[in-house]
């Protein structure tokens, strides 16, 4: 069943044009990866999706309902659920408010704060800190969290590996696993491409605001992948 | 012993002046926009004041306190939701701040159409001068009920940002106003609150003044640069600190006053304005 289906979106800021015609679809269960380079569109993309973004033309259809030029409030209620790029979590709010920020619009499912505290226990010991006292990758488990706890049924990660050390992002993949587990669809965004098509099932590429590449995640060869990526 | 009186009546004003900026505080940290017809709203609801004085004249004007606190949010309200939440998305604040300055000088010349350039006063009986004998000295009666309302206001104040999910919504939206829409805020909405809860308390303050001191339509100037003084002096978008501000300015004018009787509220400048070129990010840095 699918879940997601946009059809060629375009999107500008101003006169210049972000996005062309891109046509993405994510099936129920499904973890999608969307790579390529700074600027090539992808956290454009994500913003026309949660309707912090008007795009021009296209259609965007999410669990059946037409969601495109919709404002983000009524969006965020149908059960889509953005992990920002740079985590843009509230600064002058405890760890434990942030996610209870993210509960506003709580609906039925499994996550819940205790189940969040479970899936990262550090952040458990941190609840009454402020973001500024975390680390970075503490403080994208704060953002990861902050999404989940809307129990959405898609969740999308934007940059979640970025800036972070290794072994830190091994931990927060290894989340991942256990949110798809739960029966959360995924769509990955990112510019580590062996990470995001590791984890996922399949994989577009953006260049430029257009789709270069997409098909299965193992189908795919590295080199195709960085012609798609780069341009040839 | 006189000193010591003085010192503490300008504290207990000065909860009064505290009172005066917090509202504007308020908004100045929330959504980052500077209302030039705040000081407009304190005199016009010393105005409401003196109106519903006329209207039920057996009551004690504090207690009109409460529906003209209920009035003033509502306009509060009303003044974001139609005008003001226009123009708080742009990047710059000149929007904002001609806009409120536009509404200023509406409000100032309605007044003077409804109500004539007269100085009025809100008569408060024997309350405004009584004084309390404590441990020898003599302290006004009427200060210290202010300072003891300003007290529960700003801590209220503080508990609704600090315990209350509304707050927490509230300080979530003037961290990250297009983020709080992913889960559901409509920052529009949470603004409006906020810009009644400040007139509100903007209004309490304007009540108060107005039975110590007369006010005209013309008032509304003199009010803003008060409010704007504890703003800047405490730090801006801090609430403790306008609060410590406004004493600051308070005892600064009394013991000005006492010194020099025709000096008015110069001292009190004087001081806002030596203590900005010393201080400029406000003299009490207290995070919120």
């Amino acid at each position: 069943m699918t879940l997601l289906e946009v059809q060629a979106l375009d999107a500008f800021y101003g006169d210049f044009q972000a996005l062309f015609g891109v046509t993405v679809a994510v099936a129920a269960g499904e973890t999608v990866a969307l790579i390529g380079a700074n600027g090539a569109g992808k956290t454009t993309f994500l913003k026309c999706l949660v309707g912090l973004m008007d795009a021009k033309r296209g259609d965007i259809s999410f669990a059946g309902q037409a969601i495109a030029g919709q404002p983000a409030e009524r969006i965020s209620r149908l059960g889509l659920s953005l992990v920002p790029e740079g985590r843009l979590l509230f600064p002058s709010l405890t760890v434990e408010e942030n996610l209870l920020m993210g509960g506003l619009n709580q609906r039925p499912g499994s996550w819940t704060l205790a189940r969040v505290y479970e899936l990262f226990p550090m952040l458990g010991e941190r609840r009454r800190q402020k973001p500024d006292q975390l680390s970075g990758g503490q403080q994208h488990m704060v953002a990861i969290g902050r999404a989940l706890m809307s129990n959405p049924k898609l969740l999308l990660c934007d940059e979640i590996s970025l800036g972070l050390a290794p072994l830190v992002v091994d931990q927060i993949y290894e989340s991942l696993g256990r949110i798809r587990a739960e029966g959360a669809s995924i769509v990955l965004v990112e510019q580590d491409v062996k990470r995001a098509a590791g984890a996922a099932d399949r994989v577009y590429c953006l260049l430029k605001g257009r789709v270069t590449l997409q098909g299965p995640a193992r189908g795919i060869s590295l080199d195709q992948l960085s012609r798609a990526y780069f341009g040839a | 012993m006189i000193w010591l009186e003085t010192i503490i009546n300008g504290v207990l004003y000065g909860g009064l002046y505290g009172l005066l900026g917090v509202g504007l505080a308020l908004i100045v940290g929330v959504m980052r926009v500077v209302n030039l017809s705040h000081g407009e709203f304190i005199v016009l609801s010393a105005f409401l004041g003196v109106s519903l004085t006329g209207v039920v004249p057996w009551m004690h004007p504090l207690a009109l306190l409460v529906p003209v606190a209920l009035i003033a949010f509502m306009l509060g309200f009303g003044l974001q939701a139609v005008l003001i939440n226009r123009v708080v998305t742009r990047p710059d604040p000149f929007a904002a701040i001609l806009l409120t300055f536009g509404v200023a000088v509406v409000m100032r010349n309605l007044m003077v159409e409804i109500y004539g350039a007269d100085p009025r006063n809100l008569p408060a009986g024997r309350l405004a001068h009584a004084s309390a004998g404590i441990a020898g000295l003599h302290i006004g009666v009427l200060p210290l009920l202010i300072l003891g309302l300003s007290v529960v206001l700003f801590t209220g104040l503080q508990l609704i940002l600090t315990r209350t999910r509304f707050g927490r919504i509230v300080r979530a939206t003037a961290d990250h106003r297009d983020v709080v829409r992913l889960m559901g805020v409509n920052p529009g909405r949470v603004y409006n609150v906020v810009m009644g809860l400040s007139l509100a308390l903007a209004s309490i303050a304007g009540m108060l003044l107005a039975i110590r001191s007369s006010f005209t339509p013309y008032s509304g100037v003199e009010r803003l640069l008060v409010a704007f003084e504890v703003v800047v002096l405490g730090g801006l978008g801090t609430f403790w600190g306008a609060m410590l501000g406004g004493i600051t300015l308070g005892v600064a004018e009394l013991v000005g006053l006492k010194l020099d009787p025709n000096a008015g509220p110069l001292y009190a400048h004087l001081l806002f304005l030596v203590g900005v070129l010393m201080r400029p990010n406000g003299l009490f840095r207290v995070r919120t």
